[in-house]
């Protein structure tokens, strides 16, 4: 039974289809991001999914139970961890007071001093919330999710704020989460971070679902041209090379669907004259690529409507 | 424990849900004393007006109603006033700042019950309101000689008088901050409110009965709640009990009630 499955979801704000007919599935101990411009949908479908919203149409399971449904929703949110844009903690409690208090609310939660380690805050631990960095209280924020020992953990931009190493810091945490079989559904604007982490990806635009599918392969970016940049060798002009190149130097760059033949052509050529192909790559579509191909190259074209959370076209 | 223990307990469930109330208000009162410069503000500004308008007042007397000391008016007028403050200002500002920070739409996503997480509030803001009753009824003793009431009567009068009158005043609280857009906005509107019906309701002077204060006095809730802590002070017996204005604080209390779980929302307003 996948962790998360949802078919056809629908959710509008007046005559908005901010949610439009959504289908994917996570399965249990995957890392799934949700990729889209501002307004696309991502908050609103995480949220129904949450138990925060409620869904205009579609069949919605989450741990197998209907997040629409009141009943149940203690539940489901005490396996649930979340973890939000906002940094959320009460100013004057410590961390150690503020994650106590909070795995109360959990029947079987982390030890808080295991989260408080996990985290990276064990210098902090009797330090009040206001005195901690923006990125300590992102941290912080991270344990609050993860407090509950949830099986499935949302995580909505989980970086965004973070220097390099604390974000390296984050990614070591989700894929340790991972590991140990919690589901994870993050959003995110970084595209090296859903490369880094997530086992499937879903483009959201408008509402819909463009692309989904391992970050290696979306959108079909393992298939079709390459592209092969170097630094043209001094001495040498394009017109002397083995191959046909766009540019005029320092910077080629050659697009083709023969690229083992092409590098072939280029190497042996270099190695006869003993001259280097300085910053030689070869590489197909960027997820970033694929993201702005589908989305609109433009992704300020959508607004966000702060008032209803609802994606208001401009 | 064993089986039969539990038997004789209402059930595990409503009890860990009591257990999770009672860790609640712990926590709140926590976070609320751990700013001590907040708290401090908080429950002394009531206390600081007692003091300031008490000592102003001396020993002079009011005779339009029934030549009693100013100051006997005072205390139980500022009681009121500090269980206004808590639980309609307070509470209000509180309950804003705590939405548009996104820790209402955390808590809500976690498993606490609603009811667990809103009773727990209310009882926090109950706590903070009578440690400023106790502070003020001291102050009045010690410090004016006014007469506390005495008598079971009285007593009990006074303190169904303040837990319905914070409760009631908590409700329009809550329903008060549903129509507060933002943090920045909070103090300011909340206050405005708050300070205009108290001048409407002779708060710093008793309102002569006929005078056209008096008159639109009696559609707020503000009057009669201090009407109905006065008289707990003033009326020996039976007497203490004000019916008609208890009433009417309930009723107030009623339509905030009604307007803040129409109104009510978890999540931030502005993103």
């Amino acid at each position: 039974m996948p962790a998360v499955s949802v078919h056809g979801l629908v959710r509008s704000y007046g005559q908005l289809r901010a949610v439009d007919g959504v289908s994917f599935e996570v399965d249990a101990g995957e890392v799934f991001a949700l990729l889209g411009p501002n307004g696309a949908g991502k908050t609103t479908t995480i949220e129904i999914l949450e138990g925060f919203r409620e869904r205009d149409a579609g069949e919605v399971r989450v741990l197998g139970i209907d997040p629409g449904d009141r009943r149940s929703g203690r539940r489901l949110r005490s396996q649930l961890g979340v973890v939000l844009q906002e940094l959320a903690v009460e100013p004057f409690l410590s961390v150690r007071q503020v994650l106590a208090r909070n795995a109360g609310y959990y029947p079987a939660p982390r030890p808080v001093g295991e989260v408080i380690e996990l985290i990276g805050l064990a210098e902090k631990a009797d330090a009040k919330v206001k005195t901690l960095s923006g990125g300590q209280q992102r941290r912080l924020d991270v344990g609050l999710g993860i407090v509950g020992n949830p099986a499935l953990l949302f995580l909505d931009e989980p970086t965004t704020g973070l220097d390099p190493a604390g974000r390296r810091t984050s990614w070591e945490l989700v894929r340790r989460l991972a590991g140990e079989g919690t589901t994870v559904i993050l959003t995110t604007h970084y595209m090296e971070e859903a490369e880094a982490l997530a086992d499937q990806v879903a483009i959201i635009a408008s509402g819909k679902i463009v692309a989904h599918g391992p970050p290696a392969s979306l959108g079909g970016r393992d298939q079709g041209a390459a592209t092969i940049r170097f630094q043209l060798p001094a001495g040498v002009t394009p017109a002397n090379l083995p191959v046909a190149v766009v540019g005029e130097g320092p910077s080629i760059e050659l697009r083709t669907d023969r690229e083992l033949e092409a590098l072939y052509e280029l190497t042996r050529w270099a190695l006869e004259r003993e001259v280097q192909l300085t910053g030689l790559t070869v590489s197909r579509h960027t997820l970033e690529d694929v993201y702005l191909q589908l989305t609109g190259a433009d992704p300020d074209r959508f607004q966000t409507d702060s008032a209803a959370g609802a994606p208001v076209r401009e | 424990m064993s089986a039969r223990t539990e038997s004789i307990l209402p059930s595990r469930s409503a009890m860990s849900e009591l257990r999770l109330v009672v860790r609640q208000v712990g926590y709140e009162q926590l976070s609320f004393w751990l700013n001590p410069v907040g708290a401090i503000f908080t429950v002394g500004f009531s206390l600081l007006f007692l003091l300031l308008l008490g000592a102003s007042a001396g020993s002079s007397r009011i005779s339009y109603l029934h030549n009693i000391k100013l100051v006997q008016y005072y205390v139980p007028g500022f009681i009121a006033y500090g269980v206004m403050s808590a639980s309609f200002n307070s509470l209000a500002i509180t309950l804003v700042i705590r939405r548009e920070t996104g820790l209402l739409k955390r808590l809500r996503l976690s498993p606490l019950p609603t009811w667990t997480l809103l009773t727990s509030i209310l009882l926090s803001t109950l706590l903070i309101a009578f440690s400023q009753v106790v502070l003020m009824l001291a102050v009045g003793r010690w410090a004016f000689g006014v007469h506390l009431p005495s008598d079971a009567s009285g007593i009990g009068a006074l303190v169904v008088v303040l837990v319905v009158g914070g409760l009631s005043f908590a409700a329009l609280g809550i329903a008060m901050s549903t129509f507060i857009p933002n943090q920045q906005a909070a103090g300011p509107v909340t206050s405005t409110v708050f300070f205009v019906l108290l001048f409407l309701s002779g708060l710093w002077f008793p309102l002569k009965s006929g005078s056209a204060l008096a008159k639109i006095s009696t559609f707020f809730p503000i009057r009669h709640f201090i009407t109905a802590v006065f008289k707990t002070f003033s009326h020996p017996g039976s007497s203490a009990w004000s019916g008609h204005d208890l009433l009417i604080v309930v009723i107030w209390g009623v339509v905030g009630a009604v307007v803040a779980l129409r109104r009510f929302q978890w999540a931030p307003h502005q993103t």
